[in-house]
């Protein structure tokens, strides 16, 4: 699913970011990237989102070389990925519905029966069929990061990769996120989440990697957010 | 390109939303258009008819040659057959001293009288000549200026080349004039279409990330800017179009219709189509500047 080998990415020429990545994730498999602030964490989902091109190394995603990707083919490249953010980035002018069919119209989709039928199938995916035609400001933040999460899946992506996506939630909600992130991997989606909940990877026991300083400094396949230190 | 024809329909709404949402701007960059390229039209027009006439003048193919005060009979005979010589003469006319005198108080009418108080005929006696091609009239006039019994030949040169020297200067300062114009265009359009897309930058950001195509992104406020550019210098040629239509009436009903003017049609079209494309050009490139930097990501 994802082959990296020996991937460096820099902002400057005197700020390196990532240094020698080496990593391999096979489908289906869920992983955390944990690791202190300003570790490079973010680096490191924004190079699989092709934000971020390496200079050196070489990024392979869905059989796809990322980092030799032409810039025409990106936004097809895109469209396999569904991507959540901390700040769930929904258009507050637009009802959930709207939000989420954006995503298929600005790729191409045009027929009004497929639209709604597939904003359905996440929409109850994520069991917030009853907030259709609400906006986003009248939902509480884990609504929000639901309606997020459909949206990132309308196009049935294969990789679903999350930056802090409980980062803006209490304790309880953000339990409610991973447990619907876990379920979506359990109907095959491969996840890449970066989070700081400590009791929440320590309680899920998936695949965590450890990056401090633009290294990975630990890989352990079932483990909990401190078992490197 | 399929993806473009596919989704015309969603493009077009999203520009008219966009323009409505935003319309004080709009129409403000649409006025600026409309002045700018009324004013390149009206330039435009100015050059085209001086280029016009001065044609139309060298197109003339008579010329007039002096004879010098004194001459004989012979000498007046003798220059009449050198000049049947030329080639392309199509027509050759003499006028004597007494003739053009005749002439001359025809002319002036009510003021002939101012005639009396001239001693004796100062007016010459001379050949009109006409040619089949104004070529062939430029070199005989060139030939004949240097007979001895020439005194000047005249075919309205000067006139042509002080038609030439302004509708050159004016072209100059015109084409100062269209850059400095075509900049200022660039410059509304763009700054409007700066604040839509600003205003949309969110949905931008989230249309990179969920895989719509540049293409995709960019088309709808590139509509906008060719719309504005569109719309701006269509009012400008129909605005061109009412006056130069008034102008030739009035120029009509003043008895100036000697003046060659050019013909409304087709020229105001060619004019219009001429104002309508480099409006929708500016307008692209105006939109094209805007969006580029939030194009990234
Ligand atoms: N646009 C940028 N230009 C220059 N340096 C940057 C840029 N973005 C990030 N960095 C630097 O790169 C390093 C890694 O940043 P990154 O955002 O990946 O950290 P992170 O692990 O996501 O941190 P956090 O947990 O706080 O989100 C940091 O030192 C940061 O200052
Ligand atoms: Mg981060």
């Amino acid at each position: 699913m994802i082959t990296l080998e020996h991937v460096y990415i820099e902002y400057t020429k005197t700020k390196i970011a990532l240094r020698d990545i080496n990593i391999h994730v096979d489908k289906g498999e869920f992983v955390f990237i944990v690791g202190p602030s300003g570790a490079g964490k973010s680096t490191f989902i924004k190079m699989l989102t092709h934000e971020l091109v390496p200079y050196k190394g070489s990024v392979i995603v869905n059989g796809v070389e990322v980092n030799k990707l032409k810039k025409s083919k990106v936004p097809y490249y895109r469209r396999k990925l569904g991507i959540v953010f901390q700040d769930f980035r929904l258009l507050q002018e637009k009802t959930v519905f709207e939000n989420i069919a954006f995503v298929l119209r600005v790729t191409g989709v045009r027929g009004k029966k497929e639209i709604r039928e597939k904003v359905n199938r996440v929409l109850d995916l994520v069991n917030l069929r009853n907030k259709a035609n609400a906006y986003p400001a009248q939902l509480s933040g884990g609504e929000q990061q639901r309606v997020a999460i459909a949206r990132a899946l309308v196009n049935r992506p294969t990789l679903l990769i999350a930056d802090e996506p409980t980062g803006n939630l209490d304790p309880a909600t953000s339990e409610e996120i991973m447990d619907l992130f876990n379920n979506i991997n359990h109907m095959g989606t491969t996840i890449i989440m970066v989070t700081h909940n400590k009791d929440l990877v320590n309680a899920m026991h998936k695949r965590v990697v450890s990056i401090e300083d633009g290294h990975i400094v630990s890989d352990v396949k079932k483990g909990g957010y401190d078992l490197h230190a | 390109m399929t993806c473009m024809l596919n989704s015309f329909g969603y493009f077009l709404r999203e520009t008219a939303h966009s323009l409505i949402h935003n319309k004080f701007m709009a129409i403000a960059s649409v006025l600026t258009v409309t002045l700018s390229m009324f004013i390149l039209g009206v330039f435009l027009a100015v050059v085209l008819n001086m280029n016009h006439m001065a044609g139309y003048l060298e197109s003339q193919v008579e010329m007039s040659v002096y004879l010098k005060d004194g001459l004989t009979t012979e000498q007046v005979m003798g220059v009449g057959q050198r000049l049947k010589a030329l080639p392309d003469l199509s027509d050759l006319s003499f006028t004597n001293k007494d003739q053009a005198m005749e002439e001359f108080r025809e002319r002036l009418g009510d003021q002939a009288a101012i005639l009396d108080a001239v001693n004796g005929n100062p007016l010459p006696s001379s050949y009109r000549l006409s040619f089949s091609r104004p070529d062939s009239l430029k070199e005989a006039a060139a030939q004949v200026s240097q007979y001895a019994e020439v005194e000047s030949v005249q075919y309205g040169q000067d006139i042509i080349e002080q038609l030439y020297k302004v509708s050159q200067a004016i072209r100059v300062s015109g084409i100062i004039l269209i850059v400095f114009l075509a900049g200022a265009e660039l410059f509304i359009i763009s700054n409007t279409i700066r604040l839509t897309v600003f205003a949309r930058r969110r949905e931008i950001q989230i249309m990179k990330y969920v895989g719509a195509t540049n293409g995709f992104i960019r088309w709808p406020f590139l509509f906008e800017g060719m719309i504005i550019g569109l719309v701006g210098s269509g009012i400008a040629s129909a605005v061109l179009w009412e006056l130069y239509k008034v102008m030739l009436n009035e120029a009509a009903a003043a008895g100036l219709l000697f003046i060659p003017f050019i013909g409304i049609y087709p020229f105001m079209l060619h004019v219009t189509l001429l104002l309508l494309g480099a409006g929708i050009l500016i307008g692209m490139l105006g939109s094209a500047i805007s969006i580029r930097k939030y194009m990234k990501v």
